[in-house]
């Protein structure tokens, strides 16, 4: 069962891409399965960036392709 | 550091009558860049918009902060910018807060949000006589030439 955390990073993604939560699961490549594209890519990095007060360098965001390694990202940045 | 009309189309794409920026007063590292735009009373699209009532078209006050953006990006990304790439408009988020007339000074305050090689978010405020006109985050794409 997803936590709070997760529910809210789901949540979090969906307003943004718009991509319904039930899609948002958490292995789904968000480029191949859920079509997101490069500017939906960055309103991603910009609000997460604002909201856990992180960094995503731009060499990192090609690697963080699904809601299981942005999760992981936001618990623990490099 | 200043930018005249010809460096700034050293950087824009847009050319008359549909370049927006007539200068650029201020440059804060690459954070921030404030520009001016003057309207005059002869401007295209006060001909139809309205005959007898001009006011500046909402659309026309958003290519404003684009082309701003633009700038504050190249001095953000020069080696991005140095190739002339194609600028794509992809989402606005904007209020518009007062009409803007023929003779009003546009003040464009464009701060940066994120930059990525290929994409990049702002946001902008545009004053008139210190008073915020128009204020929109703006997200737009940068793609190479074909």
């Amino acid at each position: 069962m997803a936590n709070n955390f997760e529910e809210e990073i789901r949540q979090l993604i969906s307003n943004i891409t718009e991509v319904p939560i039930e899609k948002l699961t958490l292995d789904a490549d968000f480029f191949n399965d859920l079509n997101i594209d490069s500017l939906k890519a960055i309103e991603i990095v910009a609000a997460f960036e604002k909201k856990y007060r992180i960094i995503i360098p731009e060499q990192d965001i090609p690697k963080i392709r699904n809601l299981r390694k942005i999760i992981e990202y936001t618990v623990f940045p490099k | 550091m200043k930018w005249d009309k010809e460096k700034i189309k050293s950087i824009l794409p847009q050319r008359e009558p549909f370049l927006f920026i007539d200068e650029v007063i201020e440059i804060d590292g690459t954070e921030r860049v404030v520009a001016v735009k003057n309207i005059k009373l002869d401007e295209s699209f006060f001909e139809g918009h309205f005959p007898g009532n001009p006011v500046v078209p909402g659309v026309i006050l958003i290519e404003v902060m684009a082309q701003a953006s633009i700038i504050l990006y190249s001095v953000a990304k020069p080696e991005i910018t140095a190739s002339h790439p194609d600028y794509y408009l992809g989402k606005v988020k904007a209020e518009f807060l007062s009409p803007v007339s023929p003779g009003d000074e546009l003040i464009i305050e464009t701060n940066r949000v994120k930059f990525l090689d290929n994409a990049a978010i702002t946001e902008v405020i545009v004053k008139v006589n210190n008073k915020i006109a128009v204020k929109a985050e703006l997200v737009f794409s940068i793609q190479k030439k074909k």
